[in-house]
């Protein structure tokens, strides 16, 4: 019996290809093309960058860089090493950059010499000609790119995709009930080129940074979230310093 | 008087008079105040520009130049043919000048200090001792005490000396040291000691120049110029089996100016278009001006080239990245946004938050995944130096209710902590017990959240009891996602 008569019988099944990129959530950021992630207000830079790390298909194993403004730098701090443990990054290099141009500049070189895997700048303005650059850039490379805005962004864009991140309340925690528990996130999808039905989709999202997935959350707190039953054992104690 | 001028001298005013007797052989003399410091930058600069005839200058004493010229002369054909191009320069630059050629260090000295205007002499290496033997005591570089006391003896010109024997000279003089500077300096001018040779930079290990006859004036003649040259320093490294990680680029105008560009690279390189790229960014900080006639590219830092091939398939790799790659994306940044700009951040094995990570310039460093040790959550944006805020209400050893942070009020819902943080007390020991309340305090942080579902990682800096200062203060560290 060969190889085709046991795939004819059904007895054995290819591996399915790899579904069309972007069809699914979260259609195709950090996978493909260039998208773009916007803060809902001032002050939601964390959550958008826990969203980032959090939701990002884990295909771009190797370097990558992570453009910085420097004027956001100053404001909401930089990403540090830690946060990204999780991440397929092998090598972070953070570049600095004075103003939008520059970062601009250095996030297209970035794309053009292939060396990164990944390229994430974050800049405070990108105009439809400089987001248009980008796209086709990492198109033809094949650099996926996000671009973190801020939340006074809302022009035309010829991104595959934009987010717009608000934090929430987040999930019970289940060994305190006063201490914050597993990360919440609304996460809406302003506009998507390769799932165009699901433009203006809201997503509300918790991260289990355990287990490292990311789920739809369940019963979102609306204020103050009921007091959870503790389980009969306290929970495991974090060592402190 | 510390310097004065031909006409001035021609009228009998020389160094070491006093302005008032100067003033009264000639009541109508310019005088200046003397500028130690504008004579000094204008020596390094002049040192520097001393690169066209050689790589090694350095000072010779206040009003001195030194260069190495070994190997260098035949550029110009002879050493006569050097020193006559050197002093031309110089007199074109305005600058009056003395030039000497001789085997030792001292002997140049002295020699440069005899000479008269116009006149390089030149003394071959070995014929120190008849060459310097008619030159007045004074250029052998001792002090004016030494210098009095030999006139007393009636040493005055440096022939004398050869012949007196060394122990009833020292004898003579009130302290050893005198007397065996008078020695070392002798032996130093005749080369029988060695003199060290300290260059104001060290010599670029390879160098290439390009002379223009024809001054160039364009930018384009520049490019070409500095295209040439990297081809010709990059076959040369190349065949050595070497790369270089600093490159500078001089371009020396015939009016006597010279300007200068650097690039430096995060690995060893040898691709001409790989530098030409990086130096396209800064060229136009190289003004042609009137006219360059000479071009200059200097390698430094060499290192052997790490050559590889490149692995089979990705699973075949050692790492993830193609490390050259990065290394010249990083240098193509760095060129145009400036040296720094691209950061690689290292962990360190240090408890406080702020100290767990440092920032350096990529060097092409290959980061440390070596598992961290457990610490407690740690937030997604840290802010490069906390931010103080204040808290409404609070609670002893416990989390705010309420606080300020960037003027709006902010209501804690949920808290977890504290991750009490010591500081490390082995870096800063107490000196005196007064000096207590300088001391870095504890640490309490907690992860807080607040009513807009917003998380926060704030400590209070202190405890209440620990007699090092005042009530603790409230921070906010960084962000959670």
């Amino acid at each position: 019996m060969n190889f085709e008569t046991l795939l004819s019988r059904g007895l054995i099944r290819p591996a399915k290809a790899s579904p069309v990129a972007g069809a699914g959530f979260p259609f195709g950021l950090g996978a493909s093309g260039l998208h773009e992630l916007a803060e809902a207000a001032y002050g939601d830079r964390a959550a958008m960058t826990g969203f980032l790390l959090a939701a990002m298909q884990p295909a771009a194993r190797g370097a990558w860089l992570w453009v910085q403004q420097g004027a956001i730098g100053r404001d909401s701090g930089y990403v540090p090493e830690a946060a990204l443990s999780a991440s397929p990054a092998r090598l972070r290099l953070t570049v600095r950059a004075r103003n939008t141009r520059e970062a601009l500049w250095a996030t297209e070189e970035a794309i053009v010499s292939g060396a990164a895997s990944m390229v994430v700048a974050e800049v405070e303005d990108a105009d439809f000609t400089a987001t248009r650059r980008l796209a086709l850039a990492s198109g033809r490379y094949g650099v996926p790119v996000a671009l973190l805005l801020p939340y006074s962004c809302s022009g035309p864009t010829a991104a595959s995709a934009r987010w717009r991140i608000s934090p929430r309340p987040s999930a019970p925690n289940r060994y305190d009930p006063h201490a914050p528990g597993y990360p919440r996130w609304r996460a809406v999808l302003e506009r998507c080129r390769t799932a165009p039905s699901v433009a203006g989709q809201a997503f509300d999202l918790e991260w289990n940074d355990e287990t490292l997935s990311l789920g739809v959350a369940r019963g979102l707190a609306a204020g103050p979230p009921a007091p959870h039953a503790a389980p009969g054992a306290p929970g495991p104690r974090r060592k402190a310093g | 008087m510390v310097a004065a001028n031909a006409p001035a001298r021609a009228a009998g005013i020389e160094t070491g008079l006093r302005l008032a007797d100067a003033k009264a052989t000639l009541p109508y003399i310019l005088s200046e105040e003397i500028d130690r410091a504008a004579d000094l930058k204008a020596l390094t600069a002049l040192a520097m520009w001393m690169v066209r005839f050689s790589p090694l200058a350095a000072f010779d004493g206040e009003d001195g130049l030194m260069l190495e010229t070994t190997g260098c002369d035949h550029l110009f054909g002879s050493e006569a043919a050097m020193a006559a191009e050197l002093s031309r320069r110089l007199a074109q630059a305005g600058y009056t000048h003395q030039i000497a050629v001789a085997g030792t260090p001292g002997a140049a000295h002295a020699l440069a200090r005899g000479a008269g205007l116009g006149e390089h002499p030149i003394l071959p290496s070995g014929e120190e001792r008849g060459g310097l033997a008619h030159l007045p005591m004074a250029a052998l570089r001792l002090s004016p005490e030494t210098l009095t006391l030999l006139r007393r003896f009636g040493l005055t010109r440096i022939g004398q000396l050869y012949d007196i024997d060394r122990q009833a000279l020292t004898r003579r003089f009130r302290s050893r040291e005198a007397a065996h500077a008078v020695c070392l300096r002798l032996d130093q001018a005749l080369g029988r000691r060695a003199e060290p040779f300290a260059p104001l930079r060290p010599a670029p290990e390879y160098a290439e120049r390009l002379p223009c006859p024809e001054p160039l004036t364009s930018p384009e003649g520049v490019r070409d110029g500095l295209r040439q040259l990297t081809e010709k320093l990059c076959a040369c490294l190349s065949s050595s089996g070497l790369g270089a990680q600093g490159f500078a680029f001089r371009a020396f105008h015939s009016d006597g100016g010279m300007a200068s560009v650097s690039v430096n690279a995060a690995r060893p390189v040898h691709a001409p278009e790989h530098l030409l790229r990086l130096f396209r960014e800064k060229l136009d900080g190289i003004d042609p001006g009137f006219g360059i006639d000479l071009l200059l590219l200097e390698a430094a830092r060499t290192a052997p080239m790490e050559t590889g091939s490149h692995p089979l398939s990705g699973d075949l790799a050692g790492s993830d990245f193609d490390s050259v790659a990065i290394a010249a994306l990083s240098d193509r940044i760095s060129a145009r946004l400036g040296e720094g700009a691209v950061t690689l951040t290292a962990r360190q094995a240090r408890h406080p938050p702020y100290k767990a990570e440092r920032q350096m310039a990529y060097m092409a460093q290959v980061p440390d995944k070596a598992p961290q040790p457990l610490t407690g959550p740690r937030p997604v944006r840290m802010l490069a130096r906390p931010e103080q805020v204040s808290v409404m209400a609070q609670v002893p050893d416990g989390p705010p209710l309420q606080f300020v942070w960037r003027r709006r009020l902010r209501r804690v819902v949920r808290a977890d902590g504290p991750e009490r943080i010591a500081p490390e007390w082995w870096t800063h020991l107490p000196q005196a017990a007064e000096e207590a309340g300088n001391l870095p305090r504890t640490r309490d942080y907690y992860r807080i959240e607040d009513n807009e579902g917003r998380r926060y990682w704030v400590f209070r800096e202190g405890l209440y009891d620990d007699g090092r200062g005042a009530l603790p203060d409230w921070f906010m560290q960084g962000l959670f996602a």
